[in-house]
């Protein structure tokens, strides 16, 4: 019977830590989204200041290519918007893992439990 | 968002009423989250010279470096002769890729812009600092009451069981 139960607790652990592996993997993921879109902001914010008389480059490769401003503008609008749709699509699998750990932590406990009062019986049978 | 879950637990819950096991949870959470944040500072700080250097190189240009020769760097070990043919206005990289040609004066300007930004956000981050050690003191300090009042029943216990056994005998 404890060995039975040891052998599940063990791979429910498992499962357990798997599942914040993949959690912590999510989490930077969703990092290097919010620090995309932040950069992306501050180069709007500056490409908002560009004057007329002002020539705006991409970098393409090792050269510099000279830009239309709205063509930059449209661009970086549209890398924002991509990047906010997948920081909201992040953003829900982040809250699913965390329901998700939530109720593996609640499976463990139990097991755990049982584990421990399987083995207090076995050690008064003694 | 970590970091707004238990900023959030401190002000509902009362850090005494937590077990052992929680207030490890959350030393550890917060020691975690304390890492971060000094890793963060130390970006940050890397960022804050690096503007700093371009702001001084900005300075070093004046409008009669017209025609004057400098060695271009081709890679960081080859280098060419050149002469400066505008020295008026420098192209900056303002991210993703994108690069704005700019007046002496403006770039001078985007440079203090952005040195004080990053200077704002390290404020931030050392005042968000301090606010989570002095948290984390809290948690350590309430842990030590708890393992001394764990010792302490232990003894109680053993005490008990000495005095009955002493008893019997």
């Amino acid at each position: 019977m404890a060995e039975e139960l040891h052998k599940k607790l063990q791979q429910e652990v498992e499962n357990f830590q798997a599942l914040q592996k993949q959690y912590q993997k999510t989490l930077s993921v969703r990092q290097q989204l919010g620090g995309q879109l932040f950069e992306n902001e501050t180069v709007k914010t500056e490409l908002d200041l560009v004057k007329k008389d002002q020539e705006v480059y991409k970098l393409i490769g090792p050269v510099l290519i000279k830009q239309d401003i709205e063509e930059a503008l449209q661009n970086v609008n549209k890398r924002m918007d991509y990047i906010k749709g997948e920081l909201k699509r992040v953003d829900d699998t982040i809250t699913d893992m965390e329901k998700k750990q939530d109720s593996q932590r609640d499976v463990l406990n139990k097991l755990q439990q049982q584990y421990q009062k399987a083995q207090l019986v076995a050690a008064t049978k003694n | 968002m970590s970091a707004k879950d238990s900023h959030e637990g401190m002000q509902e819950i009362d850090i005494t009423k937590l077990t052992l096991q929680q207030l490890s949870q959350l030393k550890q959470r917060l020691e975690q989250e304390l890492q971060m944040y000094q890793s963060s500072l130390q970006s940050l700080k890397v960022a804050q010279t690096r503007y700093l250097n371009s702001k001084e190189s900005i300075e070093k240009i004046s409008p009669d470096c017209k025609g004057k020769e400098i060695l271009v760097p081709l890679t960081g070990s080859i280098y060419v002769p050149g002469k400066v043919a505008d020295a008026d206005s420098v192209i900056i990289d303002i991210g993703t890729g994108y690069y704005v040609q700019k007046d002496l004066d403006s770039a001078k300007d985007y440079m203090k812009r952005r040195v004080a930004f990053v200077t704002e956000q390290m404020e931030k981050i050392q005042a968000m600092g301090q606010e989570k050690g002095c948290i984390r003191d809290a948690v350590m300090e309430v842990m030590e009451g708890k393992i001394q009042q764990e010792i302490g029943l232990q003894k109680a216990a053993l005490a008990r069981a000495a005095g009955a056994t002493a008893g019997k005998s």
